[in-house]
């Protein structure tokens, strides 16, 4: 053997918000195991909870640290925790507090919107009896855990092979998550189903990446990628091709035309919490990973891919948003609207500024947080049988019309995530999408921005669509409904508590924004 | 015994005669008792297609024991390098490898504590 | 034997399991076309570090290999669920979302 093993200085200090998430998933399963059905489901909303909320503390204690050295390489450089990664773990954190309000939440009826025994056939006489005895899936929140941990070591890779797994540790839990819903259970589980081979197949493209990138520079740590850019000569083409095909894992994962088609199916699918929280939180962690890819590798040769990038993010904007106007089903709408805002947070990205870099992290913040907000309203409206039984979500545009009239304030509160969703002043919305368009115009990508605002203005349609149909449309009389009858389900308090936290969110980011913007652009430096 | 290599080619020949010898050992003084289900092609303990699509039961148990063999089995790549790196590695070594391993019990306890190795 | 031939080898195995993904209709097959894609990277992976004499792409090899172990206890765990509901691991006929 030659060369000594040194072993590596671990500063677990830096470590603390991983380790208090994943940790908390490890006990989760013990939990599982050990702890009897009856107060299993507390058990583990408790601790998830007190997890999730000690991962955001911890980010907070690290944060005066990052400040002051502009970040620290940990674990021998296979994590960077600096500001970006920071703040992208503090926001994962913090949207992974509210998406577990939504989860745990039984509403009136006391069901969760999980299946109650996953393993259980549809329709058979076994998944009777499970509902019947009132079982409950309760691995969805160590899966939630593990996955949130995932989310937070993505944006902090130092290297692509941490980088890779970390792909892996977030996405193995989403796939099997969005295969849960208590409702519609086929739909969920062919989501899962796509959402698994078309994810699988992604991230080999990813991985095949990481070994021409490898064979390129003879190391998988960005920063020596980074560096062999500039001076390794004559292997031009395995970079680029390296470089395209991590990309397109990474577009993958935030959901970039023409990698998006997996977006609406697994949207509608899966169970509409797990939405909410893939919506947010998978958003903000991928943002962050390709954040770090794009201003730390590509920066030397932006020119060769600065065409095929700009082409991504004007069709991402063009797709989602023309889909969405011809859409009927309000979680798919949704979901084109989160392929458009995919587009909108890209123009941030290339503008490879660092305003750049300020922008996509407040973006994600703010459409984060709507996004939680906006599910957690739709697991709310349900459908009623003919018997009086509330049965699954109403998804369908027409049967939203006229909620706005029998409960005004779920109704406004919608509202006020749609607009935000279309960018009106004085929401979240607004600010996040003035920020990523002037940092484009900054880089160098006005053509962007103003594709970028005329997409935003398309959007606005469709959005007040759905507003106009609530406030302004009579709702159909009781024998003209082709649908079930509609209600609105009380919750159990811990959704209302998530929907007014995220609209609270929505509204103070929109109307003072500094002091969190200044944060944000203080964060706002990768170090290589 | 001055070829090295000796001791492997004896080893092999050893392990061929054992491996050849069982199989013809038993064709040879086994019993022979031919049943419809020993002549079935066997299709990794589904029914044989034909007869599966139609309905009839799904035995799940073998999906259960073979992704506990790839979990467990999969596992042991990180046991090699570290065994053979052991003096190398050292105290940091045994500490990391020891918290990997109990990772991996976590799991596994959770498939035992939810019947997850019970075959009725 | 140029180390070439294994780039070449591998990216073979790579373009055969992409194409498998894109062309097959059974799910277990097109996951069977995923694990191609992994192991045609692990060869990359294995050949480059002998290249560069640097042993990580070997150790990256071996994560690999895990991380693709865990994929097939999900993706299985996802198919057979989906098999036992339809009797059927065709992927054309989940369309049940197509809109």
């Amino acid at each position: 053997m030659t060369g000594g093993f040194t072993a590596p200085q671990i500063d677990w200090a830096q470590l603390a918000p991983i380790i208090i998430v994943l940790g908390a998933g490890v006990v989760g399963v013990l939990v599982e195991a050990f702890v009897p059905r009856g107060v299993r489901r507390n058990v583990q909303l408790a601790l998830t909870l007190l997890a999730s909320a000690g991962a955001l503390i911890a980010v907070a204690a690290l944060w005066s640290g990052v400040r002051e050295t502009g970040g620290t390489s940990v674990v021998g450089g296979s994590i960077l925790l600096d500001g970006p990664a920071l703040v992208i773990q503090g926001v994962v954190a913090a949207l992974t507090l509210i998406a577990l309000l939504v989860v745990a939440d039984r509403t009136e009826t006391g069901e969760s919107a999980f299946a109650p025994a996953a393993a259980a056939v549809p329709g058979s006489d076994y998944e009777q009896l499970a509902r019947r005895a009132g079982l409950e899936q309760t691995e969805v929140f160590p899966l939630i855990m593990f996955a949130a941990g995932g989310m937070m070591i993505f944006p902090a890779a130092g290297d692509l092979l941490t980088m890779f797994v970390a792909l892996e540790v977030l996405s193995l839990p989403l796939y099997l998550l969005s295969g849960l819903a208590r409702r519609r259970r086929l739909l969920s589980q062919e989501a899962a189903m796509k959402y698994f081979l078309l994810g699988a197949f992604a991230s080999a493209f990813f991985l095949f990446g990481v070994g021409l990138l490898y064979g390129f520079a003879g190391s998988v740590r960005l920063d020596a990628i980074a560096e062999a850019t500039t001076t390794v000569v004559g292997l031009d083409p395995l970079m680029l091709a390296g470089v395209a095909m991590l990309l397109v894992g990474l577009l993958f994962k935030i959901g970039a035309v023409p990698f998006h088609s997996w977006t609406p199916d697994v949207y509608q699918g899966a169970p509409t919490p797990i939405t909410g929280f893939m919506a947010a939180c998978t958003k903000a962690a991928a943002f962050g990973a390709l954040l770090r890819v794009v201003y730390v590798v590509v920066p030397s040769i932006v020119w060769d891919l600065r065409p095929a990038l700009w082409a991504v993010v004007i069709l991402t904007m063009a797709v989602g948003t023309l889909v969405a106007l011809v859409q009927t089903d309000v979680k798919r709408i949704l979901a084109y609207s989160a392929i458009a805002h995919t587009g909108f947070i890209l123009t941030g990205v290339v503008a490879l500024t660092s305003s750049g870099i300020t922008s996509v992290l407040f973006y994600v913040l703010a459409y984060g947080a709507a996004s939680i907000g906006i599910f957690a309203i739709v697991t709310l409206v349900r459908e009623v049988g003919p018997d009086g039984v509330v049965l699954g979500e109403a998804t369908h545009l027409s049967q939203w019309t006229g909620l706005g009239r029998s409960n005004p304030w779920l109704a406004v509160t919608f509202s006020l995530f749609l607009l935000s969703f279309a960018g009106i002043p004085l929401t979240a919305g607004f600010i996040a999408k003035f920020t990523a368009f002037s940092a484009a115009v900054e880089g160098g990508a006005t053509p962007l921005a103003i594709a970028g605002a005329v997409a935003s203005a398309i959007a606005v349609f469709f959005y007040v669509r759905i507003i106009v149909l609530m406030f302004f449309t009579d709702a159909p009389r009781a024998g003209d409904r082709t649908g079930a009858e509609v209600t609105v389900v009380k919750s159990e308090g811990l959704t209302t508590v998530a929907i007014a936290l995220t609209a609270l969110l929505t509204v103070l980011l929109g109307v003072f924004p500094s002091p969190v913007l200044d944060l944000m652009a203080q964060a706002a430096k990768f170090i290589p | 015994m001055t070829n090295p290599y000796v001791p492997i080619l004896v080893m092999m020949g050893v392990a061929g005669v054992m491996a050849l010898g069982g199989v013809a050992a038993s064709a040879i003084i086994g019993p022979k008792r031919y049943n419809r289900a020993k002549l079935e092609a066997y299709e990794c303990g589904i029914q044989p297609t034909p007869h599966a699509v139609g309905g009839g039961r799904f035995p799940i148990k073998y999906y259960l024991v073979a992704m506990t063999f790839i979990i467990f089995d999969i596992e042991v790549v990180f046991l090699y390098p570290w065994a053979v790196n052991f003096t190398e590695l050292a105290m940091f070594g045994l500490v990391a490898m020891m918290g990997f391993l109990f990772l991996i019990t976590v799991p596994f306890v959770y498939e035992w504590r939810r019947g997850g190795f019970e075959w009725e | 034997m140029s180390l070439t031939n294994y780039l070449v080898l591998a990216s073979l195995l790579f373009a055969i399991g992409a194409s498998t993904v894109l062309l097959r209709r059974n799910a277990i097959v097109v996951f069977m076309g995923v694990e191609l894609m992994l192991n045609a990277t692990n060869l990359l992976l294995v050949t480059f570090a002998r290249m560069h004499g640097d042993l990580s792409g070997q150790v990256i090899a071996f994560f690999v290999m895990v991380v693709a172990a865990a994929e097939v206890v999900i993706g299985l765990a996802i198919i057979v669920q989906i098999f036992r509901t339809r009797r059927s691991a065709s992927v054309d006929d989940v369309n049940l979302l197509k809109s």
